[in-house]
């Protein structure tokens, strides 16, 4: 009895120390953008849903939205089929396997900040290495940062080659729970590898997969270090995303409660995409159906 | 329907380097045939299977379906359904979808799958499941759904890999008499795979017995029991097992008779082959008999009534033995009960190798008569 009662103290002293930590910046955060403020430390004056009336007749609100959506259903899309291809190829077994596997999953563990360096090092339109070796050929290349449609592709590429390793890695143990007997049963059943991959590895995959999208969803719609050490935004706003104009309006213009609102709006929006993605594809595939 | 030809079939894993999982199989199985093969774990029952359907590339050899050779062939084109021992129904797939993915991926026509679907589901008592998941099912519907998934598809060969294996003894013994049935019904040509020699008896038509990749002996399962072709043999089929021993051949005035310690038993005339001087004596437990007067007794150190049958154990001049009799309620352990041996009912095997010295069924003569 006495351990149960223990037990439930620290349950309930853990959920309240991860209520403080987590629940204590949302609810300032939350609280912050139905005031006015210049700074941190000034005074906070109410000024209702002002905040959120102005953000959301914004263009460049619904424009930043627009583009973190963009930025993160192509990166997603890329990371989840070279993901599933990569670690396809991965789970066969061919010589010097275990090297190449270790390998593949190294861009995981660079540090964000350095992997944004490195990507500039190579992309630099002025001093880069892909300048140089293409000029060496003759070619040049335009300033991929100078127009949005490149600019958001090399955030994509860049957020591809980073995190694509994590989706490898989880299919890659996806793949070892689908029983090999089931693609035995097709095989004898008359189906081909496009079959097999359809109609067993996907399904098998399926729970793995709903979390991943899951994770990698929030993760790059949210996603604010890359894009601001990449373009900050730029050029022209075109690579805004809700996160960077939160930033930049809190810590560069000092409009500590429309960011507040930007972030709070951002935060409503995700939770109600996950719902409705969670409602749609349940991680417990027994839910799924009848 | 077809024949099946399997033409010294090998099979070594490992690049082919390794040891081999199944060496020299010949068998000929006639259209309609329910062949049964058993073993022991580990014996190449499964590879064999596999084998056949394409699952596993022969080392060696070649095996032929319906006169056509298919050593190379993939599964797709075999036409051969398989039920695997825990089923590998497809999960994220409904019972009607599980059975009618075969058909599907040959192109067949919707009207048609829906057809042969809905037949199976009625005739294996699945109409009810028809949208349920495999997990939703018990284990004897699994196996049903397994054994609809492969009815649907009309294939040449059903091979079974102990498909009532992971079922309870009841549900054994109703599946065991369905697939009967079935193929009664069918007269489809279908291997079975198990390993309990009760299944084997009384579902095959003809049962291969196998050890360590090899062939021990292929026969029909009174032939198996009447005349095993060697001690392994005389050994797996029969429950509890034959009593084994192991003597001497000696002159016991005209006849002849086997020694061993202080049991004496005459053999009979013109039936083995009695060249060898070292034999190994079989009778099984239930041929012998108790015979008031007889010079043999039995100290029966442990009684185990069945029912129908009274098991013994015991030592019979010196040797360790069981038996087996009809009810006796008296027997108690501690007794001595008078056993005599019927001398029709001995079998003679050769010490070395075990191979049986009765004359009709030379030593190799089984293997032979398959591979020739
Ligand atoms: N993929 C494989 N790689 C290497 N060895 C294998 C492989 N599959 C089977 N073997 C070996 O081949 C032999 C025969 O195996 P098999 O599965 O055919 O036995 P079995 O008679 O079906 O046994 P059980 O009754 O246990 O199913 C065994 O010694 C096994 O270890
Ligand atoms: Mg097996």
């Amino acid at each position: 009895m006495v351990q149960d009662r223990r037990v439930v103290a620290l349950f309930i002293g853990s959920i309240l120390l991860l209520g403080v930590i987590i629940g204590g910046p949302l609810v300032y955060a939350i609280m912050l953008s139905f005031y006015s403020a210049k700074s941190f430390v000034g005074e906070l004056q109410w000024v209702g849903l002002a905040n959120y009336a102005k953000t959301i007749q914004d263009p460049l609100f619904w424009q930043a939205f627009a583009n973190g959506l963009m930025i993160a259903l192509a990166a997603i899309f890329l990371q989840v089929v070279l993901g599933v291809g990569i670690a396809l190829v991965l789970n066969r077994r061919f010589f010097g396997q275990s090297v190449v596997r270790a390998v593949s999953i190294l861009p995981y563990f660079l540090p964000t900040v350095v992997a944004c360096l490195i990507a500039q090092w190579i992309l630099d339109p002025n001093y880069g290495l892909l300048k140089s070796i293409l000029a060496s050929f003759g070619i040049g290349i335009a300033d991929w940062s100078a127009q949005g449609v490149t600019a958001r592709g090399t955030i994509v590429l860049v957020s591809v080659w980073l995190w694509t390793p994590f989706v490898i890695t989880c299919v890659l143990a996806g793949l070892q729970t689908i029983p090999t007997q089931l693609y035995e049963a097709a095989r004898v059943d008359g189906a081909g590898a496009w079959r097999q991959f359809w109609h067993i590895t996907v399904p098998g995959l399926r729970s793995v997969l709903v979390v991943v999208i899951l994770l990698r969803g929030i993760w790059m719609f949210n996603k604010f270090d890359l894009i601001w050490l990449l373009t900050k935004g730029g050029p022209l706003n075109q690579t805004e995303t809700l996160p960077t104009l939160a930033y930049r309006k809190s810590f560069l213009e000092f409009n500590l409660g429309g960011g507040a609102a930007v972030a709070t709006l951002s935060f409503l929006i995700l939770a109600g995409v996950m719902l409705i993605y969670l409602r749609l594809f349940p991680i417990d595939d027994a839910k799924q159906g009848r | 329907m077809a024949r099946i030809s399997l033409q010294h079939v090998s099979k070594s894993f490992g690049g082919g380097h390794g040891p081999s999982a199944v060496k020299d199989f010949c068998l000929e199985i006639e259209d309609g045939e329910l062949i049964v093969f058993v073993g022991p774990s580990g014996c190449g029952k499964s590879t064999t299977l596999r084998m056949i359907a394409g699952l596993e590339e022969a080392t060696s050899g070649a095996i032929l379906i319906g006169g056509r050779n298919v050593t190379h062939l993939p599964p797709k084109d075999r036409n051969v359904a398989m039920v695997f021992q825990n089923y590998a129904l497809y999960p994220q797939k409904t019972v009607y979808d599980n059975m009618a993915f075969g058909l599907y991926v040959r192109g067949e026509d919707r009207k048609e799958i829906d057809r042969r679907v809905k037949a199976a589901a009625v005739s294996l008592d699945l109409e009810a499941l028809l949208d349920r998941k495999p997990r939703q099912l018990s284990g004897g519907q699994m196996q049903r759904v397994a054994l609809g998934r492969a009815l649907v598809r009309d294939p040449d060969v059903f091979l079974l890999d102990e498909p009532l294996s992971n079922l309870d003894a009841k549900l054994r013994v109703k599946m065991r008499e369905e697939i009967a049935t079935l193929h009664a019904r069918l007269g489809a040509t279908m291997i079975f795979v198990t390993h309990d020699q009760v299944e084997a008896m009384t579902l095959g038509d003809r049962i291969v017995i196998m050890r360590d990749g090899v062939i021990q002996q292929a026969g029909k399962p009174l032939e198996l029991y009447d005349r095993p072709a060697n001690t392994f043999v005389a050994g797996f089929i029969g429950s509890p097992e034959m009593n084994l021993v192991n003597g001497q051949l000696v002159e016991d005035g005209e006849r002849l008779a086997v020694r061993s310690g202080d049991l004496t038993l005459r053999i009979p005339e013109n039936t083995f082959a009695t060249q060898e001087k070292n034999v190994t004596l079989g009778i099984r437990p239930e041929h012998l008999v108790i015979a008031d007067g007889s010079p043999l007794e039995m100290s029966v150190s442990l009684v185990e009534q069945i029912g129908a049958q009274t098991y013994l154990l015991g030592m019979i001049a010196g040797h360790k033995m069981r038996a087996v009799f009809e009810r006796r309620d008296e027997i108690r352990s501690g007794d001595k009960v008078p056993i005599a041996f019927p001398t029709e009912r001995l079998h003679l095997f050769s010490s070395a190798g075990g191979a049986t010295l009765r004359k009709t069924e030379g030593r190799v003569a089984v293997h032979a008569k398959e591979c020739a």
